[in-house]
């Protein structure tokens, strides 16, 4: 794969963000950015300051909160963490996905007709 | 969610900078350690930098879409709209103050008719649960129509209703007129007002007793009622101190001892329109308070308003589905009736369910005439805030060139117009306030009426929707205006020249306004006139001179010789009195509020169609007290108006040409109702209007046989009103424990059939005065503005040897086109809108042309002095001046 990098699809990474905060609890912005490298292996091209903007929407949605802390390394950082409401919304958005993606992946089976 | 995405942006921008601090705190930790993890990979400083801001991607663009997610809705904007645009009203703040002044009139007009809307229509009566859960139910004919076709209900249905109704958890009844009893204490009598009301009346309408307790089931026990009563608020503050001790003491009323057993609370005046009892007291002890004594048993006697509370989860469809269903049991219960009648369920509030419809008419009718003001307030409006726009024609291409969109300066008008309309609203709940309670004023005091007019949410709910539509009414238009600017072309033009547009817009709005003031003042002349002839209105009796007194000694038990020989002591007295020229009795006025009607036929029995008459019964000399002209014939002898068996009558033109046209009348014989022997005709008399003023000719029998309840007439030699309280003294002087009730003068009585036409008029009138007002203001307005932006080819004009008559041609020309345009327009509106006023009007066509053209050439007359006040300054323009100025 190497350098053959994926753009992040338009709504995606509000998911991702999501997920990522549902699966590892509280993350600051960098530990985020980070996870989703880490799982992407690389192949997506995210472009990070984007993080910032998803965590702001999803605040303002009150799907997550975000309290001030310290770091691993001693620093101030703000972690963001996955309210209830987000947990029950994140739910509904892999359900969705789910279909999505299965239909996607029907269609991009099709064999070729005659 | 829509609200949570508000609340944090509310959030965010109260804390924008702080937010903006923070980010760019965790924008520059977050590169940093994008840093260090390159250095570390064995990056040099400078290149691990640069990876690390590739990564990252564009701060600056993150930071700017950040900034507008947070602050689309940006409250702070709004804040500055807000601050702005009250600067900018200050600025101007005279005319401002006029704009706000006018709207306040016109939304306070409109509140003002709506508090009697809600009090009337909307809400239960006062001091009663406010649950909506509470529905009256009439009885239907369904072979009459209209209000002849809603009847009250009578006792046994009533029972039967309220002990098989499943959908309700209780019926109540009260007694649909009150109850006039004499309340005897310390040797005198005085006239107390009552309501008999249902045991469980009071638990079901959720009133509570503010001393002592309500009426309760038991109290009203048919087999053994109790001789209780429940004092109002009002009564028991005046006439008893409020004193707390008074619940367990008795009351003698109409001569039998009454126990206090406690206090209704202050708001609380029973559920029908207009009543206002002392006291309410058991259905069951009604044989006290009526000479109907078997109306607890008499299916014919429907005299009572029922209401009742739903059950949980019941609507109003299936508690009227199951008054149909109980209406059709006891139709089969009572196979012989002629009738069989229906029930009706209604929201239960002050005016009775059938009357519900000609009371909406009317207020409503009342709401479009305030709606018309408040238009020509709002086009006044509009015009000045139009003229204003112009004016900031610069400021907008300004804020239009630094970048505003037009939502922006839109909104940025139409706060300024909000604003004006809010102010204009909050004045106008006080308008709306003192004109409800002047409104009151306007009924006539001889109607025992009194009406709570609560201002409650309902009515400041209603206040700020019309301030909101009306400052969107009058703002869009300026706002769309003054922010369609071509900035270019503004900015680079010196002048600030007021586009053609604006002032075609001035116009049309100018036009509108005239046409709507004259539909107003076409009405309002139309009902003032009206009121003139209805005040000229030839009665067919006396309507000076009189006073009279309404006496029902049979309350306090009296044998009929007892009642008799009180009569004709009285009578005797009051004929004694200086200053009384005669004196009779009636059994009722005409032109008041009873009537009691019988057939008539040449012949004794059935026959098939008789004559529907209207029957007053009188005494001996009532026809000359009250100055009603004997034709042909003479009056009743004190015999034959004594005498307990049909004998003589008088009649009126009307039914003399109905029975014997062409005939004398006197000497013939004609048969009353049921009566087993002949009446003789015995004289004629002039027609008179009996039921209301605008009545056709009605047959009318006057004949003897008074009942019990009479009232005094006597005609006064000169000032009726010094009578009235001499009347008052008489009757305690014949019988101590006796008391006149209704002791008025003549004039007074007629203040009820001339009520309707003299609010309408009075309401019209004051619509119609300000409506001329606020016209003659925006015409005023416009020319004034025309004058002012054209200072300058007057001018010219002048310069090139105008004279100053061209001048005014040019200026009074724009005047009288906009005029005659708006006449025109206004004129055939009021044509339209004058037939809706038809059925109020005495004596004049609802297109009567003389009222039109005098509103036509009045508000013509008025218009060109808008006009010239500002033709003249026009003329006074000297052209060096206004050449040198520009």
């Amino acid at each position: 794969m190497g350098d053959q990098k994926s753009e992040v699809l338009q709504g995606t990474l509000d998911l991702m963000v999501l997920k990522t905060l549902h699966a590892m609890g509280p993350l600051h912005g960098f530990g985020i950015a980070r996870r989703i490298e880490q799982v992407s292996d690389g192949v997506l091209d995210l472009n990070e300051g984007t993080v910032y903007t998803a965590l702001l929407r999803l605040q303002q949605q009150g799907w997550i909160k975000s309290e001030w802390g310290t770091s691993e390394n001693n620093r101030r950082a703000r972690f963001y963490s996955i309210t209830v409401r987000g947990t029950k919304q994140l739910e509904r958005e892999e359900e969705n996905w789910e279909r999505v993606a299965g239909v996607i992946e029907k269609v991009l089976r099709l064999e070729r007709q005659r | 969610m829509r609200g949570r995405t508000l609340w944090a942006r509310l959030k965010g921008q109260a804390a924008q900078r702080q937010e903006d601090e923070a980010l760019d705190e965790e924008i520059r930790e977050h590169i940093a350690l994008l840093e260090e993890r390159y250095r570390s990979q064995g990056m040099s400083a400078r290149d691990a930098s640069r990876a690390a801001r590739r990564q990252f991607g564009n701060v600056t663009g993150l930071m700017e879409r950040q900034r507008a997610l947070r602050g689309i809705l940006s409250p702070s904007e709004w804040w500055q709209d807000v601050r702005f645009g009250a600067r900018m009203l200050a600025k101007r703040s005279i005319s401002s103050a006029a704009v706000v002044l006018a709207l306040a009139l016109g939304i306070g007009m409109n509140s003002a008719v709506f508090t009697f809307v809600n009090a009337l229509l909307l809400r239960p009566p006062q001091g009663v649960s406010e649950t909506n859960k509470l529905i009256e139910v009439w009885l239907h004919n369904p072979k009459s129509s209209g209000v002849m076709g809603n009847l009250p209900f009578n006792y046994p249905d009533y029972t039967y209703y309220r002990d098989h109704a499943k959908s309700l958890e209780g019926l109540m009844a009260c007694a649909e007129a009150g109850r006039e009893a004499i309340w005897n204490h310390a040797g005198t009598g005085e006239i107390l007002h009552g309501q008999l009301v249902s045991g469980n009346g009071f638990s079901l309408l959720g009133v509570n007793a503010v001393v002592g307790r309500t009426l309760s089931v038991d109290d009203d026990s048919v087999d053994h009622p109790r001789q209780v009563v429940v004092l109002s608020n009002s009564f028991w503050k005046q006439k008893l101190g409020g004193d707390a001790g008074a619940v367990g003491k008795t009351l003698m009323l109409n001569g039998a001892a009454f126990t206090v057993v406690g206090v209704a609370p202050e708001e609380f005046s029973g559920i029908v329109v207009g009543m206002q009892p002392d006291f309410w007291t058991p259905m069951a002890v009604q044989e006290r308070f009526t000479h109907d004594k078997a109306m607890l048993s008499d299916r014919d006697s429907y005299s009572l308003i029922v209401a009742g509370r739903m059950r949980q989860g019941v609507d109003r469809k299936s508690v009227q589905a199951e008054m149909h269903l109980l209406a059709q049991q006891v139709a089969l219960a009572h196979p012989k009736e002629q009738d069989v009648l229906d029930a009706m369920e209604y929201p239960l509030t002050l005016v009775p369910g059938p009357y519900r419809g000609y009371v909406g008419a009317f207020t409503g009718g009342l709401l479009a005439v305030f709606a018309l003001v408040l238009l020509i307030a709002c086009t006044n409006a509009a015009g000045l805030l139009l003229a204003r726009a112009t004016g900031r024609t610069r400021e907008m291409a300004t804020r239009s060139a630094l970048g505003a969109g037009r939502a922006r300066l839109v909104r940025q008008m139409l706060v300024e117009s909000l604003m004006l309309a809010g102010m204009a609203g909050a004045a106008g709940v006080a308008v709306a306030w003192a004109t409800s309670r002047l409104l009151i004023q306007l009924k006539p005091a001889s109607i025992p009426l009194t009406l709570a007019i609560p201002m409650d949410w309902r009515v400041v709910l209603f206040t700020a929707a019309v301030s909101v539509a009306t400052g969107i009414v009058f703002g869009l238009a300026p706002a769309l205006r003054a922010s369609a600017v071509e900035a270019a072309r503004v900015l680079k033009e010196e002048s600030q020249t007021a586009g053609r547009k604006k002032t075609r817009m001035r116009n049309v709005l100018v036009v509108a306004q005239m046409a709507m003031c004259v539909v107003l003042l076409a009405g309002a002349a139309l009902c003032v006139r009206s009121l003139m002839n209805a005040n000229a209105i030839d009665t067919g009796f006396d309507t000076h001179h009189i006073a009279v007194a309404s006496l029902d000694p049979a309350s306090l038990g009296y044998t009929p010789a007892r009642i008799n020989d009180f009569y004709v002591r009285l009578k005797e007295r009051v004929e004694r009195l200086p200053g009384v020229a005669s004196a009779s009795y009636v059994q009722f006025l005409p032109l008041g509020t009873a009537r009691s009607e019988t057939s008539v036929s040449k012949q004794l029995g059935k026959e098939p169609s008789p004559t529907m008459v209207s029957v007053y019964r009188m005494d001996s000399g009532f026809l000359r007290t009250m100055g009603i002209s004997l034709l042909r014939g003479r009056d009743l002898t004190v015999k034959e108006a004594q005498s307990e068996k049909p004998g003589g009558v008088v009649i009126n033109e009307t039914l003399a040409r109905m029975m014997w046209p062409g005939q004398d009348p006197v000497g013939k014989r004609l048969a009353m109702g049921d009566d087993k022997t002949m009446s003789e005709v015995v004289g004629v008399v002039r027609d008179g209007k009996y039921h209301t003023l605008g009545e056709a000719p009605v047959p009318v029998v006057f004949c003897g046989k008074l009942p019990t309840a009479r009232i005094l007439v006597v005609r006064a030699a000169g000032d009726d009103r010094l009578l009235l309280d001499e009347l008052r003294r008489e009757v305690p002087m014949v019988d101590p424990l006796m008391a006149a009730t209704q002791v008025q003068t003549i004039e007074q009585h007629m203040a009820l059939p001339l009520f309707p036409a003299r609010t309408v008029g009075w309401l019209l009138g004051a619509s119609g005065l300000m409506a001329v007002v606020m016209t003659t203001i925006g015409l005023f307005g416009v020319i004034a503005y025309m004058v002012s932006q054209r200072t300058h080819e007057i001018g010219v004009r002048m310069a090139l040897g105008a004279r100053r008559s061209d001048v005014l041609r040019l200026v009074i020309g724009q005047g009288v086109r906009l005029t005659v345009v708006g006449l025109g327009i206004g004129l055939c509106a009021a044509l339209g809108a004058a037939r809706l006023l038809a059925p109020l009007l005495y004596g004049i066509g609802a297109n009567d042309p003389t009222t039109m053209s005098a509103v036509a050439v009045g508000l013509a007359a008025i218009a060109m002095l808008a006009c010239y006040l500002p033709a003249r300054r026009a003329m006074q323009v000297e052209p060096s001046v206004a050449l040198r100025y520009e």
